[in-house]
């Protein structure tokens, strides 16, 4: 029983991150129904961004995450503005956006190669290997903490979207974006910000990471799938949707243990997303759009 | 001793058809190709071994990059240094005279396919007299086929598994002992623990492994020697992880539902890290850890903290205190003198492995590859490893079956050696006195 | 000249059926004619392997537009399963390759059939979870793929010699069927699908049916290619044959080359080949990103790739044809 409440903290504590990490893949897929597999470029950058900083100037990793959000959006921008823009909307865009992203993957893989070697790195501070102990069961601070800043994240987000005028704008575009022309709502300009700001929270929730977990320029593939596996589940674009699908993921996840052997644990997350792509593409609460 | 494609019926019947119609061509190619085993590729030929080359090059890869590219480094340190001895010298003595010798290094990216074919063009383009071999088993496996196939000797201080040396090789030569033997090391010294009272009888053991043919050998070793000491032993828990997973916690809470005197873990240096932060994190402290080859990397101590690492075992090929006279000192002197650091084991096998081809060409004085492998094979020479000489036995596939050093972190940071008890310099601590509770 | 033509199906067009056993006669002389050296005959080898891995990829990515992130599942399966049967002694060795080719289908047509449904994005993410599941647990199943070692097979120089011609020919069958796919009804139904799958049920198009047909025949050739990539290398191991770098490396063979055309993979693998050739010595970490930039520019520029190329160099000198 004592194990089952460790679990399920520990899967508490992985949603938390989860969700932040799947958000910015969501909204992206939500407004311009693009599926940015630079996704998980960005959390690669996010990661080595944390390093570097922390590193070379010594500021704490959870310090620097306004300047990732900064760097993340720009990047996203100039994607966006540079490459994306171009690309045929709808589904003949489909493929297209996918293979062109994917290419802007592959390049941002290398330029980390070639800057910082194909070594793991991680980030180290003087309280990485403190713990808290919670309800009996010694839990990680840096986890904790974390999940804190995800979850006020997401609540931020959410606030975004529902109360402020761009969030209306932007769930509007994601609706109909032909009708917001009509309008007069500057849908370009609602793209970029929108593929900005997805890519933001894609490098912040690379730079959490960062601090969970060795990395080297190949990582973000299997945080990407996991992404997917959210988005698709939770449906797009409510954040309570995104925060429940993460969670029976992190559960899945954690308490596959009792089930599968150790190594096989990585492979549910794949076998999940098969499945629901499968019976339930419309996410379990049936959403496609923003809303 | 030059050696041409055998004359055949095979090769007159698809040489005629070589002008025929298309059709007829296909069909009887496709037959002279089917039925036609004795067709061989172009070979090259064999120097003779009247005339002295005036160079000799030697062919290796290593991972420069890609996920081994740390260690690939290291035994390039190995490997350069070892060349540069044999130039200080002149060259190697064949025939009397000195002969430079040069290493021709490519990066195989770690990458099996890309280590075939760097190899190929090693052997059949840059033509070079021998090849040393890359770092990590799988590569090590590929490229051993390649060296076979194109009868050149195959000098490695990379590759581990048994698997490698069980094919009827005669051209593969290992320096590095297998894995199970690194089990099999710490195992004794458990033994000789648990003898003297200082771990209960039976000891629960829990093995996790990285799934790679170096994990799954150091888990067979484990298990060998559970078996082989029927009731002194009891394994309850055995796991495979995926190497360079992220999240070690689902089986850090196995580990701890299983309530361990002993942990062995089988991993590599980033899950080494990634895992012992988990498991300090989470408060589990076993009686005895350890993770295999992994534990005395300054890297791990700076990357988790002397506290962190404090006992941990580990069983090396090499180490650099076994460097106090003879063979062993002039390495670990001439190193620190070019590197300005103290050698660990991956530096020592590069070494070793250049010096031992070095060696057999030249007590075969010449360049003729089936003459220096004969030497290789029959090879008996004073050596820094373990145990003091090296051979390559015949019955072991020409693998290299040398002890390992088993060595402890201490709190002051140093990590003695505390098996075999002949080199010896501490004893080693069991059960580790810092577990609370 | 119309009499001989008859003996030719309509669909074949001479110039083409010229080329192609022009081609074919040349690559088989070839290694008479010139005295290649070891390396360069087996990196001629490797290149028609990838060759046809790319054509039988287009398959599904560019006739039925349903881009596969993880064909390296079926390449791998194929693979292991032949190299099992090679290890059982299974004569001739060529049937091994079938048999991995068959196995290899089946697979793709299992997690195929379901997930076909999907359209676009989804199926190709649906792809790379099956490519990763796949190497997971297959990694860890053993008693088929031999686990993180992998399996090594007995050295048989010989064949690899001979390999050449096998794959040659392998290629040449694959290409036959390539532009047979295309240019038959199965063909004119998958481009039906890809424009638009209601439509083309409406109208009567068995939409199921040629999907699953096409994904199983591209995973059985990839599964082939799998099987003769065993015999030319001896020993393969999971990380390697289901690695998603592999399942990338389709991709972008084909999308080089020019997704949907007909020869067009084959184009791309030409070129990827070579690039990996040329770079393998010098600057061994810079393919990924080169690969990440051609991938790019294609898709921004020229999205059928080279043949793309070619289709504008062909129609500039010949402004009286019609519309490719």
């Amino acid at each position: 029983m004592a194990r089952g409440l460790e679990l399920l903290l520990s899967a508490v504590l992985l949603a938390g991150l989860y969700a932040m990490m799947a958000y910015g893949l969501g909204l992206i897929y939500g407004v311009l129904r693009i599926v940015n597999l630079n996704h998980g470029g960005m959390i690669m950058v996010g990661a080595y961004l944390g390093w570097y900083l922390h590193e070379r100037a010594g500021i704490d990793p959870y310090l620097s995450l306004p300047i990732a959000a900064v760097v993340g959006f720009a990047t996203g921008v100039v994607i966006y503005g540079g490459l994306v823009r171009y690309l045929p909307r709808g589904p003949a865009g489909g493929v297209q956006s996918l293979l062109l992203l994917f290419g802007v993957w592959l390049v941002l893989r290398n330029v980390a190669y070639l800057q910082f070697t194909g070594n793991d790195q991680a980030i180290r501070t003087d309280y990485s290997t403190k713990a808290v102990v919670v309800l009996g069961s010694a839990l990680s601070l840096n986890r904790l903490i974390v999940f804190a800043l995800a979850a006020l994240l997401l609540v931020a987000l959410d606030l975004l979207l529902t109360r402020t005028y761009l969030g209306k704008a932007i769930r509007a575009v994601a609706q109909n974006a032909d009708s917001c022309r009509v309008a007069g709502i500057d849908v370009e300009r609602i793209y970029t910000f929108t593929f900005g700001f997805g890519t933001a929270l894609a490098t912040m929730a690379g730079l959490l990471l960062g601090t969970l977990f060795p990395f080297n320029p190949t990582f973000g593939a299997g945080e990407l799938l996991k992404s997917f596996v959210i988005v698709v589940l939770g449906g797009l674009g409510s954040v309570l949707g995104t925060a429940v699908a993460a969670l029976i993921l992190a559960i899945v996840e954690v308490f596959a243990i009792l089930l599968l052997p150790a190594y096989l644990t990585g492979a549910v997350g794949f076998v999940l997303l098969v499945l629901v792509l499968i019976f339930r593409p419309g996410g379990l609460f049936g959403q496609r759009v923003l809303g | 001793m030059m050696r041409g494609p055998k004359p055949s019926l095979c090769s007159e019947v698809t040489m005629q058809r070589r002008s025929g119609s298309f059709p007829l061509a296909l069909a009887a190619s496709l037959l002279a190709a089917a039925a036609c085993k004795q067709s061989t590729p172009e070979k090259s030929s064999a120097t003779a071994a009247a005339s002295l080359p005036d160079k000799i090059v030697i062919g290796a890869t290593l991972p420069l990059t890609g996920a081994e590219a740390r260690i690939g480094g290291f035994y390039k340190e190995g490997y350069e240094l070892a060349f540069e001895e044999a130039m200080k010298a002149g060259g190697i003595l064949v025939g009397g005279k000195r002969i430079p010798v040069t290493l021709q290094l490519l990066d195989d990216t770690t990458t099996q396919a890309t280590a075939v074919s760097l190899a190929d063009r090693l052997i059949n383009v840059d033509k070079v007299n021998f090849l040393l071999g890359t770092y990590s088993t799988a590569l090590v496996q590929a490229q051993s086929s390649a060296a076979e196939q194109n009868r050149i000797p195959y000098v490695n201080g990379g590759g581990a598994a048994t698997a490698i040396y069980q094919q009827g090789y005669k051209w593969i030569f290992g320096l590095l002992a297998p894995v199970e033997l690194l089990a099999d090391a710490i195992m004794r010294w458990l033994d000789i623990q648990q003898k003297s009272g200082k771990l209960p009888k039976p000891s629960i053991v829990a093995v996790v492994w990285e799934n790679t043919s170096h994990g799954k050998d150091f888990r067979n070793g484990v298990s060998e020697f559970a078996k082989s000491h029927p009731g002194d032993y009891q394994v309850v828990l055995d796991e495979a992880f995926e190497l360079n997973a992220k999240d070690f916690s689902a089986l850090i809470n196995a580990v701890k539902a299983a309530k361990a005197d002993v942990l062995l873990v089988d991993a590599h240096l980033p899950d080494y890290i990634t895992m012992q932060r988990q498991y300090v994190t989470e408060g589990m402290c076993n009686k005895v850890l350890s993770y295999g080859a992994r534990g005395s990397e300054k890297q791990a101590a700076d990357a988790l903290g002397q506290k962190n690492v404090n006992y941990v075992l580990s069983a090396v090929w090499w180490n650099s205190q076994l460097g106090s006279k003879g063979l062993n000192k002039h390495f670990v002197d001439i190193f620190r003198a070019k590197y300005n650091r103290q050698p660990e084991w991956y530096q020592a096998l590069g070494y070793e492995t250049a010096r031992s081809l070095f060696t057999a060409i030249e007590q075969a004085d010449s360049v003729d590859r089936e003459a220096v492998r004969a030497k290789l094979a029959s090879m008996e020479i004073e050596s820094i490893l373990p145990g003091g000489k090296l051979r390559f036995p015949a019955e072991k596939g020409q693998q290299a079956h040398n002890p390992f050093v088993v060595q402890q972190n201490m709190p002051d940071g140093s990590a003695p050696i505390v098996y075999p008890p002949d080199v010896a310099n501490a004893a080693g601590v069991a059960p580790r006195p810092d577990c609370k509770g | 000249m119309s009499t001989w033509r008859q003996f030719i199906p309509e669909w074949l067009s001479p110039a083409v059926l010229a080329v192609f056993v022009a081609a074919a006669a040349v690559l088989h002389a070839l290694p008479y004619v010139v005295a290649l050296s070891p390396y360069d005959h087996n990196q001629l080898t490797l290149a028609f392997l990838f060759i046809a891995t790319a054509l039988a990829w287009n398959w599904i990515g560019g006739f039925a537009g349903q881009i596969s992130f993880g064909h390296a599942a079926m390449f791998g399966v194929g693979g292991f399963a032949a190299a099992r049967a090679l290890q059982m002694q299974v004569a001739p060795f060529w049937v091994p390759w079938l048999l991995g080719g068959l196995v290899a289908g089946a697979y793709g047509l299992a997690w195929g059939h379901p997930t076909l449904r999907l359209r676009g994005p989804y199926f190709s993410i649906a792809t790379i979870g099956v490519g990763e599941a796949t190497r997971l647990v297959l990694t860890y199943w053993q008693g088929f793929t031999g686990g993180a070692s992998g399996l090594a097979l007995p050295i048989n120089a010989q064949l690899k010699y001979s390999l050449y011609w096998y794959a040659l020919y392998f290629l040449a069958l694959v290409a036959i069927a390539s532009y047979a796919i295309r240019n038959s009804r199965l063909g004119l139904g998958l481009l039906s699908i890809k424009s638009d799958v209601e439509a083309a049920a409406d109208v009567g198009v068995p939409v199921v049916f040629c999907q699953d047909l096409v994904l199983f025949l591209s995973g059985a050739v990839v599964g082939v290619a799998g099987g003769i990539y065993a015999s030319y290398f001896s020993f393969i191991e999971p990380s390697d044959m289901f690695g998603f770098d592999r399942s990338i490396s389709f991709v972008l063979m084909a999308v080089i080359g020019g997704v949907g055309t007909v020869f067009g993979p084959g184009l791309g693998a030409v070129v990827f080949v070579l690039l990996r050739q040329f770079l393998i010595a010098s600057y061994p970490q810079l393919y990924l990103g080169l690969y990440g930039l051609l991938l790019v520019l294609v898709v921004l520029f020229e999205p059928l790739g080279i043949s793309g190329l070619i289709f504008r160099v062909a129609r500039r000198l010949r402004p009286h044809r019609g519309a490719t």
